[in-house]
């Protein structure tokens, strides 16, 4: 359980990991854009607007995915106090915001074509906002608790209770009448052709590697920084400067 | 009366804002990855 | 470091945890059961013939475009078409304006409007739902019987 909390050992596997998740995310996106826009036939109702698929869907689910990654990991900070689940945490937030974003915005560009609306305040699109401003609340929360360096414990705890909008947008469009239709992808079956579904699968799949790769340059980002802090601190307390020191100590 | 749109008009818009999107983050998260880590070996030699 | 002592905090604070989260879940859960018929987007046609709305006032009607149904009329831009939940509820619209291109019959529509006197529904906006269901252009034939059924199953309460 404990291999990899040690930042050192973290380290050394996301040098190595970080080029070959970017790259390969980019290569695999740039195949399924070109094989979205290229080789895909029109939807017998949707005509052209179909391609959208292959940008919405991907970000949709890692929009939803990257809440479930905070949640876990705020968990696995709330118990195990694993010392990486924080900088984990951290490091996912920004790119799962910007995948929700791109989300509601290639949403709101299909939306316009086929049902006539830019958008409705539905189950799902509604829920899905939510998501968003949840993205927007945790990063400020944990910015300021790391900055001021209060217990993470806090952004941890809204990390666990904003999760629970998850299975909400899941089961919006089935618990409620709402515009956007049902999932097309439930458990074992699909009401997508397969013309259109194995470039969807290759599209989440470099969406998810790209996704992968931002989070690792996240997580050395934050823990660069977090050496960068450590190691002026203690300099600063060799240093035998009473000034330095005490206002550090008071900070 | 019909609508009519030109779908292509719409495909374009959303790939622009997604694929826009992608790349800044990518870009962003590289650069300040680089930045940091540039600030710590630099912090850590002195 | 290793003694009985932090395993015991370690599992008290998971203890917590899943209480917590168990918690979180079911507050959750109960909330949007309480919102569960004032978050809907639309009534289906029997919801507004159960309990008709107010001539005028505005509501969602939601459902599926009768096929057969659809008609322009002479000024080439008002539609009349009915639209169907269940078998045996339906509700006749008339429509002025320009439609979204994936209104078509057998498929889904909201429309934005009031109850008139007469019993017709009046809609000032029309907006297409789309179903689960992607097929490419030339399999339609193939899948056209399919696409009535999908509407039924994509709507709440609608069997």
């Amino acid at each position: 359980m404990h291999i990899y909390a040690n930042p050192k050992r973290f380290l050394s596997l996301a040098k190595w990991l970080t080029p070959l998740f970017l790259w390969s995310g980019i290569l695999v996106t740039a195949l399924s854009i070109g094989w979205g826009l290229t080789q895909v036939p029109p939807d017998r109702l949707m005509g052209e607007s179909v391609r959208i698929l292959f940008v919405h869907v991907p970000s949709a689910w890692l929009g939803m995915g990257g809440w479930t990654g905070i949640a876990i990991a705020s968990a696995a900070l709330l118990i195990w106090k694993h010392p990486l689940a924080s900088v984990a945490a951290r490091a996912i937030a920004l790119p799962g915001m910007v995948f929700t974003a791109i989300c509601l915005a290639t949403g709101s560009i299909w939306g316009r074509p086929t049902w006539g609306t830019w958008w409705v305040w539905d189950g799902r699109l509604t829920s899905m906002l939510v998501l968003l401003f949840l993205y927007a609340g945790y990063i400020a929360l944990s910015q300021a608790t790391a900055r001021e360096g209060g217990a993470p414990k806090i952004a941890a705890i809204f990390g666990l209770v904003g999760a629970v909008n998850i299975p909400i947008i899941n089961r919006s469009v089935v618990w409620w009448n709402s515009l956007h239709q049902p999932p097309s992808i439930t458990a074992g079956k699909s009401a997508i052709d397969s013309v259109f579904l194995v470039p969807l699968f290759v599209a989440v799949l470099g969406f998810t590697l790209l996704f992968a790769a931002i989070v690792l340059m996240r997580m050395r980002a934050l823990i660069a920084e977090q050496q960068v802090e450590a190691r002026l601190r203690r300099r600063a307390l060799d240093d035998d400067m009473p000034v330095a020191t005490s206002r550090l100590e008071n900070a | 009366m019909r609508e009519a749109l030109d779908h292509w008009d719409f495909v374009i818009a959303a790939y622009a804002v997604g694929l826009g999107g992608l790349a800044l983050l990518t870009a962003w998260s590289w650069q300040t990855m680089r930045h940091a880590e540039r600030r710590r070996d630099e912090v850590k030699r002195r | 470091m290793s003694g009985s002592v932090p395993m015991k905090a370690k599992h008290q604070r998971m203890a917590l945890v899943i209480v917590a989260l168990i918690a979180i879940v079911a507050a959750g859960l109960i909330a949007t059961w309480a919102l569960r018929n004032q978050a809907n987007y639309f009534y289906l046609p029997e919801q507004i013939a159960a309990e008709p709305p107010a001539v005028g006032q505005a509501v969602r009607l939601g459902g599926m475009v009768q096929p057969g149904s659809l008609e322009t009329e002479a000024d080439g831009v008002t539609v009349a078409f009915v639209v169907t939940g269940n078998e045996a509820s339906s509700v006749p619209v008339r429509y002025s304006g320009i439609l979204p291109d994936l209104f078509v019959e057998g498929s889904g529509v909201v429309a934005e409007g009031s109850l008139q006197a007469d019993g017709t529904f009046l809609a000032t906006n029309l907006l297409a739902k789309h179903d689960e269901n992607y097929v490419p252009k030339e399999l339609e034939g193939l899948e056209g019987h399919r696409a009535a059924d999908s509407v039924a199953e994509t709507t709440v309460g609608l069997d």
